[in-house]
């Protein structure tokens, strides 16, 4: 299948690239590694009038730290975060879910940004433009129906991005240029829970991530990120968990000061474990625990059939994705 | 919309006048006729749409040809010299490494890439670097045979 016309725009600057979004209104996608977004045109699951690269805007292919901040530029490629000293010794997390991502000849291209504005996924919507016309158009697709849950109007699409889930884990924000200003705000609110906009960029902010600013994890932090998938060369998770402990010691053994779940996979948008982050805080970190936290964890997510797994498949993954992420950043050997 | 680019591929400079909308696997097998490269899944999965980037292995499919303007191409056109396969042609020949043959330029452009930065990698290693390549007739152990000829 070949790429239908389109103009194509390489803004030197985020102000250019901003006006370019407005001039547009609307009927454009910006481009970054394109990785994702080729396939989908391909399958002309939209048909843009234009595209907006942002590959010559320098500013947006750095990583630094500055006052106990990591600051990632949105068009950082995977590959730039694996080789990226910086993170491999502060963010190892991060450096784990990158590698996670696509294939070998997908990380070089894609970007740390195209992964947080990945869009979600459903099997009737990821499909050729030949299978879904089989069918009546899906809501996701600008149809009015959903063929997953048979209802008008709404949209189930699942959020499959590997990255997101370590950062929110981290509490790192996002930096969007847009027509009002700069603005940031915590990574978590970027998504909108709605499968067919899934962020506030595709919900037609006009905006561009600039970049994504974690803290500096405290000394006593560890992060992990646990993904399950079909085919471990290359796919889409299943579902994938990040957990985040800040632990503490005592003379019984290692605790919980604070934690963080993100689960991905399961819904619209990352799914935060707060009864199990409750469950495991100032708790000692041992086996019943961690079994208990992570059945808790699996009854906080509501998977729906957008794939060809059953939800009730995702919440078993969840429990054991779980438990093995809570050991490894415990520390806890099997 | 037409854009000129510029390119190097297989050592030569080429100056081009691509449509924005073309992939740069279209403009390696039909602008410039080097079929070496595999159109395949044409969706990223398959790999065997390889080409070295800069020295980097990429699906040429996800690539806009737009996006790859100043860059260094390298396909498999580009390997043997003088008439003589690359050592790593030779030995995937030599391994039984080669049936259909459609992953096979891929294949050998991860590898010599994979050998050029990690030059004594493990078979883990080896395994994670052709990840992105599907082979559906050898069962990739001959595959993983012909690069290990190179560790020593």
């Amino acid at each position: 299948m070949r790429l239908l016309e389109f103009d194509y725009f390489e803004p030197r600057n985020l102000e250019d690239a901003v006006t370019k979004v407005r001039e547009f209104d609307g009927n454009y996608q910006i481009i970054a590694g394109g990785t994702d977004l080729l396939t989908a045109l391909k399958q002309r699951l939209s048909a843009p009038a234009g595209l907006v690269s942002l590959d010559h805007i320098s500013s947006l292919k750095d990583i630094w730290e500055e006052d106990d901040v990591i600051t990632i530029g949105a068009m950082c490629t995977l590959e730039d975060v694996l080789s990226s000293s910086l993170i491999a010794e502060k963010l190892p997390a991060l450096n784990q879910a990158a590698w996670d991502v696509g294939s070998p000849l997908l990380r070089p291209l894609a970007t740390i940004g195209g992964n947080i504005c990945l869009n979600t996924r459903c099997r009737f919507y990821n499909q050729s433009s030949f299978w879904r016309s089989s069918r009546d158009t899906c809501y996701k697709a600008g149809g009015n129906i959903c063929h997953v849950t048979n209802k008008r109007d709404s949209c189930v699409a699942t959020f499959s991005a590997d990255i997101p889930p370590v950062l929110i884990a981290h509490g790192a924000r996002v930096r969007l240029a847009g027509p009002k200003g700069v603005r940031t705000l915590p990574l978590e609110q970027f998504y909108t829970a709605d499968g067919r906009f899934p962020h506030v960029i595709m919900a037609g902010s006009g905006e561009i991530l600039q970049e994504i600013e974690v803290p500096l994890p405290a000394p006593q932090v560890s992060c992990v990120y646990h993904k399950f998938r079909m085919r471990e060369s290359i796919d889409f998770p299943v579902l994938g968990v990040a957990v985040m402990l800040k632990l503490g010691e005592k003379k019984s053994g290692k605790y919980c000061e604070d934690a963080c779940l993100v689960i991905t996979g399961a819904e619209p948008a990352p799914v935060e474990a707060v009864q199990a982050r409750e469950e495991l805080l100032h708790r000692r970190l041992e086996p019943g625990l961690l079994a208990r936290v992570a059945e808790i964890a699996a009854s906080e997510i509501h998977p729906i059939k957008t794939s060809l797994i059953s939800p009730r498949y995702k919440r078993e993954i969840a429990k054991i994705i779980v438990t093995d992420a809570l050991k490894k950043a415990g520390g806890i050997e099997e | 919309m037409e854009k000129t680019i510029r390119l190097t591929v297989n050592g030569e400079e080429k100056t081009l006048k691509i449509g924005v909308q073309q992939t740069l696997l279209e403009v390696l097998r039909e602008d410039l006729g080097l079929t070496g490269t595999k159109k395949g899944c044409n969706q990223g999965e398959c790999g065997a749409c390889t080409v070295l980037l800069d020295g980097k292995p990429v699906s040429s499919c996800l690539l806009l040809a737009v996006k790859a303007d100043g860059k260094t191409v390298l396909t498999i056109e580009g390997l043997a010299q003088a008439g003589e396969l690359h050592p790593m042609q030779q030995a995937f020949n030599e391994k039984g490494a080669i049936q259909c043959g459609f992953c096979s330029p891929g294949m050998i452009l991860v590898a010599k890439s994979l050998l050029e930065r990690n030059p004594n990698p493990s078979t883990q290693e080896i395994k994670e670097a052709i990840a992105g390549n599907i082979c559906r007739c050898t069962g990739y152990l001959q595959i993983i045979e012909a690069i290990r000829s190179f560790v020593s």
